[in-house]
């Protein structure tokens, strides 16, 4: 499900026309940036919680030339999802 | 470090006054949203939003674990899990504080043994200079014992023509000057001076070793230079009697085979000494460029020296460096290596001196999230330039990482061969200042 179909989806659901769900959820994920440049904790309730993390430096070396590459810190966006979020998803049998 | 947790009601209230929409409006959106999303996870799909990032289901396979009270092997079943991959813009607004970071790759020497490799570019040329000055010295004893039997040829054959008083004169002359010439070179005061003289350039290469190559490879120059202004007023008394008497230029059958002997010898040293130049200068521009601190305080005072060098040297005349050639070989081939490299280095002296600003093509106030980086990847489309904009703004900005708000920012114009995106030495040389940079302001 791309952009398009969730506004979509989510348009027929709310009964209201696409372009007030296209603002809305560009004025969501821009507001959710802004918290998170803030290095704030975003919690969803029943979804998850977005949170930055530093990752620290580190020293990786390539497995076949052994040539030794210091890895800077950097800043990553994390997801973790809620306890009701990971409940639901228990009962998906694995088919694959 | 605790951070600040936003919940979904504070979320609420944030959107609905962004959006200007009734808080139980941004409610139901938020709700009809993780809804949705979560709906479609369920159903085995990927939700992309843009410029936020994609949520994705991830199999994790059962595994086997042990129970910690009991020691029981357990069998923990596999399930899925809810992943989330952020939007390239999200990713790069968030990791913006270490975007101007970037891989570096470490020799594979470094790390491991880090004080041997700190050693060995120093005693490389010490060993490889006191191998020259060796040989130097070796072929100097050869001379001394070929140089009197052609001398009392010399002699024999001005007996044979008593009639050239002149000429016989010139050869008394010159026996004089090579009696000199023997002389002094026995003399052990000159020997330790030979001595003194290599000791001087060993430690002139460990000073070089030091700080930034071409500066001192300058530097080097100087001081041979003064050297040869010393060892001169020894030497052009007697080579300045040995020019003014034509007495290369008189055809003489031995004296020529003496000149070409030293012309071969000459070659010789070349050779070898350029040899040396060539296995020596790799490590130690390496060395230089991992380890140097040059501060330009110190390159603008290299850069006089190199100025008055080279001036000092075009207004001298031919003469001496043709004499000193026959003389001293060791100090004409340095020289010569030198000041190849000198003219070679046109951007060289670019980097070297002292940037002044004068003209600008714009300025920027410093606001939230402003970098000093990104202005140079936007106006010089490469952010390890930001540099230049640092030295300019230098009066107003006393550490790079932490500008004040309102702080405006001037950007300089600068020469386009100093900001050669496609030049790797134009890159390197803005790194070289990024290091100097922030190891200042992170002592």
């Amino acid at each position: 499900m791309n952009n398009k179909e969730l506004i979509t989806s989510m348009a027929d659901k709310m009964k209201v026309p696409r372009s007030v769900v296209e603002v809305l959820l560009e004025t969501t994920v821009a507001t959710c940036t802004e918290l998170l440049l803030e290095e704030k904790i975003i919690g969803f309730q029943s979804f998850g919680n977005f949170e930055v993390r530093k990752k620290d430096e580190r020293l990786s070396v390539h497995p076949s030339t052994q040539v030794r590459t210091l890895i800077p810190p950097k800043l990553v966006v994390n997801f973790k999802q809620s306890n009701i979020l990971k409940d639901k998803l228990k009962d998906l049998s694995h088919h694959e | 470090m605790s951070k600040e947790k936003i919940s979904s009601q504070e979320i609420t209230d944030l959107l609905a006054s962004k959006a200007s929409v009734s808080k139980r409006a941004a409610e139901e959106f938020l709700k009809v949203m993780i809804a949705t999303a979560e709906d479609a996870l369920l159903a085995g799909e990927v939700v992309k939003i843009k410029n936020f990032g994609t949520f994705k289901l991830l199999w994790n396979e059962p595994r086997k674990s042990v129970n910690v009270q009991t020691g029981e092997e357990i069998m923990l079943a596999g399930y899925y899990k809810v992943a989330f991959v952020p939007d390239t813009a999200l990713r790069e607004q968030v990791n913006e504080p270490f975007a101007h970071l970037e891989p570096v790759v470490l020799d594979e020497e470094i790390s491991p043994k880090e004080p041997i490799d700190e050693t060995e570019p120093v005693s490389d040329p010490l060993r490889i200079f006191t191998e020259q000055a060796s040989e130097i010295k070796d072929l100097i004893s050869e001379i001394q014992a070929l140089s009197p039997s052609s001398r009392s040829a010399v002699s024999e054959e001005a007996k044979t023509k008593p009639e050239e008083e002149k000429e016989q004169a010139y050869t008394n002359e010159e026996e004089k000057i090579e009696n000199n010439d023997k002389i002094t070179q026995d003399d052990p005061t000159l020997k330790s001076r030979f001595k003194e003289d290599d000791s001087k350039l060993i430690n002139e290469e460990k000073t070089l070793i030091q700080t930034d190559g071409q500066v001192l490879l300058d530097k080097t120059a100087g001081d041979i230079a003064e050297e040869q202004v010393q060892s001169e007023d020894v030497e052009s008394q007697l080579l300045s009697e040995l020019s003014m008497t034509p007495y290369l230029e008189n055809i003489k059958p031995i004296r020529r085979k003496k000149v070409w002997l030293w012309v071969l010898i000459i070659l010789f040293l070349l050779t070898g000494i350029s040899a040396g130049l060539y296995f020596f200068y790799p490590p130690a521009n390496e060395f230089s460029k991992r380890y140097s601190v040059a501060k330009i305080s110190e390159k603008v005072s290299a850069l006089k020296i190199t100025n008055a060098v080279s001036k000092w040297f075009s207004s001298k005349p031919k003469q001496t460096t043709k004499t000193v050639t026959v003389v001293i070989p060791k100090d004409i081939n340095d020289f010569d290596s030198i000041r190849e490299n000198q003219s070679v280095d046109s951007l060289q002296i670019l980097f070297d001196n002292p940037r002044v600003y004068t003209k600008f093509i714009a300025s920027e106030k410093i606001r939230e999230g402003s970098r000093l980086t990104i202005m140079s990847k936007r106006y010089y489309g490469q952010k390890d330039f930001w540099v230049y904009i640092y030295e300019a703004n230098k009066d107003r900005i006393s550490n790079p990482d932490k500008i004040d708000f309102g702080t405006l920012i001037r950007i300089p114009k600068l020469d386009s061969r100093l900001i050669d995106v496609t030049n790797p030495r134009c890159l390197k040389k803005a790194k070289e200042l990024h290091d100097i940079y922030v190891k200042q302001e992170t002592p």
